[in-house]
């Protein structure tokens, strides 16, 4: 700490000696392709809009990659301004006091109006702490939903389902019988295990999904979602569902292949689909749910990933990334945003900017993300907050994995991703002592 | 005499199926490089020839991706080439210099200094690889050059090897230098060194391939992407490939074979040094 | 150090100061911080940290997980070894006997010591492409669903055979520099007792390249341990899933993208006491390998 604190102290001091000059600040982040092309786009815009603040945005590789490098660097003193976190990082970054200045706290000290309530419900409350206090800002907000290649549910003579009783009754019957492989999806741990929990809304973890303390146990191992995975490899063995291994793209190639009908990937894969000339007309609609288990089916968690806002830095930067984060969430920026990637606009203001100029007339399914992130909240839909979160993931990666190539069964896989997340959670509980 | 003809087409054949089972993965990156790209999300490699080759190599090398539009072929190619050349010049002159104090100086402390650096043959940088990044990272060095080679030279095989062979050279040699009254730097650089020279030129092969082929703590060490190396670099290849509207195999492939083709051709070109040299230094 | 030497002092101090102070920098220390970190569970941030004994220690051989990338790591090695030992044993002889085209065969055999290791991994993603992979299409035409990154056995195979592929030259510059160090007379010799060809090769070459292959193996074992890292993180495109993994890939998910310290050093430590035990095993072979010579 005290390092940090020397560090801190050199660079004001620094900064009163250049006072003129503009204040510097970086963003990390682990958007690659397409996505950091419109993450570069947004830095050179704020750049432009004024002369105080000077963004450097720097990808530094996957979600995990970037994690970990902004640790590095946090504990060798070089961290950066802001840094992306995904989802599953949450816990450990949030848990970790005194890494990240609480965005809320960062825009009213510097004279930013905040109100919770200006963003859109799905997104409030994920990367806040359990008092609600809002710790890192959502930025590239997605959730799992479902598309469809039109032109293959037309040919089996099928609509969109709305439920997986639908799906298995009707739905994939007739695509298979028209060709077509009926289901693809491409992230077991996000779409078909949290959003499962929150669509049905199951609890997924003790202590309130786990933003109530540290000794969390995970409650994975129930009968909805081992009876939705043994519906998954019935689907499988009757030809209604292929899966074609852990990497997201290995699973939304052959959708674009017009071999998969159906697809469940993110609402910010939009983007990405309607760029490509796919040969096929496609569109989404919400992530279907079980009848037998919810006759209401509630909202979906946001996916992706925020912005936090790292200690450690002279108040001057800490006022120029307050100043990013106020033109951030400025509708203007948060429509380009969200048109560009397909990322649903955090804001309500955002969002009522972009159904005025008429976008979701002309392209309906990029407002499928947002309005299944505004249904209906339950008391488990508002996030879930767990340490070690990645390697709880790759055990269920793991185990679905094995599930779906007959290594093992349903029954076995839940027990074993059950006992191994326990006991990360509980290791993780013993490095926060 | 026919009999014997036979045998000699079966190990020639045996041959030719190994040298193929060798270069034919190189020719397909190759062939994908000379064709559009929209045409290998479609058929994968095949056995047409495009005339695409040009453009994705000026894409590969020149055109960076990234903010900060550093992160061009060109600039990997600059920092493998840092690192191969760095890592082998830095393990020979280290190795030369400790092992010519084991050898030929009458030291007390030279046995457990002997003893202290040769542990280091014991436990690969991948078994220390995370405290290591700690160390490195407390230092202050990520993201730099001396973090990225340093470390890669704490071990001892070139010190190892040179002991070797200083123990080969006749020690008359020293007494006739001691004799014409040369101190043991005038002996070291004028006599030594010259000797030697066959053996720098295979050990320097040998450093600079293992160095330009570094993966897992370059990845580790470079976040910035103007750090980044070839081999390092193929990581990141493959996720945007994952990632991207249409994927980029053309400059890829280029990159790939860009990454293989420097080490490759000191290989071929120094060959008889570089085969002595590495069947002699593990003896 | 029988040599008659110099007596100075300050120079040979001189000159093994900067290799001594490297060492202990980045060897010993990060040496002593794993052995220190496997006792603790750490807050990734450096905020908290608990004491937790050998409770890392404990938690990794109870876990079945870790046993079971322990029993893959071995059966990896062993393939790799073998294919890699066996077949540039075969190109060796061959290359050894014929006359025309000699040099040729022999760059053609060795060049691909050169390449790296995730570049030989970027190729088998290639080659095992879901859609169009040529080996893919080889094996369909079998009726095999080769399915890369789904299958357990199809990806492990990937990495074996990419990792072979990468590993036959260093072998086969080995066994040919070994046969043609094979003296002529013993050749000769060799031929007149006896007729078959194999049945020389059985008696005679085989048992004079034994030391090479004994020292080639631990060379090799050593490569399967530690330098397929760059072939398995590439085939598996960083996502362990389901997949195959070798335990320095285990060091490297768990320390580095999952950020749990403790239990990645503690990993760590006992690949070191596997290497020391390999290198014990080393260093008797080499006694024997004089004694054969």
């Amino acid at each position: 700490m005290s390092r940090i604190t020397l560090t801190s102290a050199v660079m004001s001091l620094a900064l009163t000696t250049a006072a003129s000059a503009q204040t510097e600040i970086e963003l990390w982040h682990a958007m690659g392709g397409a996505l950091g092309e419109s993450v570069n786009q947004i830095a050179e815009n704020f750049n432009a809009s004024q002369d105080d603040v000077r963004l450097t945005p720097v990808f530094k590789g996957t979600y995990e990659e970037t994690l970990t490098a902004g640790i590095a660097a946090f504990r060798a003193g070089e961290q950066p301004h802001i840094m992306q976190v995904f989802d599953a990082g949450a816990a450990t970054v949030i848990g970790a006091k005194g890494a990240t200045i609480p965005v809320q706290d960062l825009l009213s000290d510097n004279g930013v109006d905040f109100d919770i309530e200006d963003y859109i419900s799905g997104v409030r409350y994920f990367f806040a702490d359990s008092d609600g206090k809002m710790i890192g800002m959502p930025f590239n907000s997605s959730s799992p939903i479902m598309y469809y290649n039109v032109d293959a549910l037309e040919a089996a003579g099928v609509t969109p389902p709305a439920t997986w009783e639908e799906f298995q009754e009707t739905t994939a019957p007739a695509l298979a019988a028209a060709g077509y492989i009926p289901l693809a999806q491409s992230h077991l741990p996000w779409i078909f295990t949290e959003n499962f929990h929150s669509r049905h809304n199951l609890p997924f973890a003790t202590n309130d999904n786990g933003y109530g303390g540290l000794d969390t146990q995970i409650l994975v191992n129930n009968d909805a979602i081992k009876a939705h995975f043994t519906a998954l490899t019935e689907w499988q063995d009757a030809g209604y569902f292929e899966w074609y291994g852990t990497g997201w793209g290995d699973n939304q190639t052959p959708f674009e292949e017009g071999k998969v009908a159906i697809w469940l990937g993110s609402s910010g894969s939009f983007g990405g689909l309607a760029q490509k000339d796919l040969g096929f007309d496609f569109s989404a609609t919400y992530l279907p749910y079980w009848e037998a288990v919810t006759s209401e089916p509630k909202q979906t968690f946001i996916g992706g990933a925020a912005l936090f806002a790292m200690s450690g830095k002279s108040d001057a930067e800490n006022a120029a990334t307050a100043r990013f984060f106020e033109y951030l969430t400025a509708p203007e920026t948060q429509v380009l945003w969200h048109k560009e990637t397909g990322y649903v606009p955090i804001t309500e203001a955002a969002y009522e900017m972009a159904a005025a100029e008429g976008y979701y007339a002309e392209q309906p399914a990029a407002e499928i993300g947002i309005k299944q992130l505004s249904l209906a909240a339950g008391e488990n839909t508002r996030g879930y907050r767990m340490g070690f979160y990645v390697q709880i993931r790759d055990v269920m990666n793991r185990e679905y994995g094995r599930i779906l190539t007959g290594e093992t069964s349903v029954e076995d896989a839940f027990a074993t991703i059950e006992e191994e997340a326990n006991q990360l959670l509980s290791r993780f509980a013993q490095t926060q002592g | 005499m026919r009999k014997l003809k036979l045998s000699t087409v079966l190990d020639h054949a045996v041959l030719i199926a190994g040298s193929l089972f060798m270069i034919l993965p190189l020719l397909m990156l190759l062939q994908m490089t000379t064709v559009p790209d929209t045409e290998i999300i479609r058929t994968g490699p095949s056995l047409t020839i495009g005339d695409q080759l040009d453009d994705n190599f000026r894409k590969a090398m020149f055109e960076a991706s990234g903010f900060s539009g550093e992160n061009t072929g060109l600039s990997m190619l600059k920092n493998s080439m840092i690192l191969g050349i760095g890592f082998a010049f830095g393990k020979i002159v280290l190795g030369m210099m400790a092992a010519y104090a084991i050898v030929y100086f009458r030291l007390r402390f030279a046995t457990f200094a002997f003893w202290l650096i040769f542990t280091t043959l014991l436990l690969p940088l991948e078994v220390r690889i995370l405290p290591s990044y700690e160390v490195v990272q407390w230092l202050g060095m990520l993201n730099t050059y001396q973090g990225l080679i340093i470390p890669l030279i704490a071990s001892a095989t070139a010190t190892f090897f040179f002991r070797q062979f200083f123990r080969s050279v006749p020690e008359e040699l020293v007494e006739a230098a001691r004799i014409d009254g040369a101190g043991p730097v005038k002996f070291f650089i004028d006599i030594l060194v010259p000797l030697s020279q066959t053996m720098i030129a295979a050990m320097f092969i040998i450093m600079f391939v293992y160095g330009w082929n570094q993966y897992l703590w370059p990845t580790m060490i470079t976040t910035d992407e103007d750090m980044y190396t070839l081999v390092r670099g193929i990581k990141q290849i493959v996720q945007v490939l994952e990632g991207a509207v249409v994927p980029e195999f053309g400059r890829s492939n280029v990159l790939a074979l860009v990454a293989v083709i420097p080490p490759v051709l000191v290989v071929v070109f120094f060959q008889s040094w570089f085969v002595k040299g590495l069947t002699e230094s593990d003896k | 150090m029988k040599r008659a030497g110099f007596t100075t002092v300050s120079l040979p101090v001189l000159l093994l100061l900067p290799q001594l102070v490297i060492i202990a920098v980045f060897f010993y220390w990060p040496t002593v911080v794993a052995l220190q970190s496997s006792f603790y569970l750490q807050d990734p941030f450096g905020f908290g940290s608990t004491f937790v004994g050998l409770q890392n220690y404990i938690d990794l051989f109870g876990s079945r997980e870790y046993r079971r990338i322990a029993s893959f790591t071995v059966v990896f090695s062993l393939l790799v070894t073998f294919f890699s030992l066996a077949i540039a044993l075969v190109l060796a002889v061959k290359a050894d006997k014929v006359l025309r085209g000699a040099r040729t065969y022999r760059t053609l055999l060795m060049w691909v010591y050169a390449v790296a290791p995730p570049v030989a991994g970027f190729i088998a993603v290639i080659m095992f492409n879901q859609s169009w992979g040529p080996l893919t299409e080889f094996f369909g035409f079998f009726g095999h669903d080769y399915m890369v990154g789904v299958n357990f056995n199809d990806t492990a195979f990937s990495m074996i055979l990419a990792s072979v592929w990468k590993q036959v030259p260093v072998n086969f510059i080995f066994f040919l520099s070994g046969l043609q160090s094979i003296p002529r007379s013993v050749r000769e010799a060799a031929l007149i007792d006896n007729r078959s060809a194999s049945g020389r090769f059985w008696d005679v070459t085989f048992p004079l390249l034994a030391p090479t292959g004994f020292f080639l193996l631990i060379i090799n074992i050593t490569y399967s341990l530690f330098d397929t890292f760059g072939i398995v993180d590439i085939v598996v495109k960083g996502e362990p899933g389901n997949n195959p993994m070798t335990l320095v890939y285990k060091v490297y998910v768990d320390g580095f993208r999952g950020n749990d310290l403790g239990g990645s050093s503690a990993q760590s430590v006992i690949l070191m006491v596997l290497v020391l035990a390999l290198t014990i095993f080393q260093f008797r072979l080499i006694d024997r390998r004089i004694h054969y010579t």
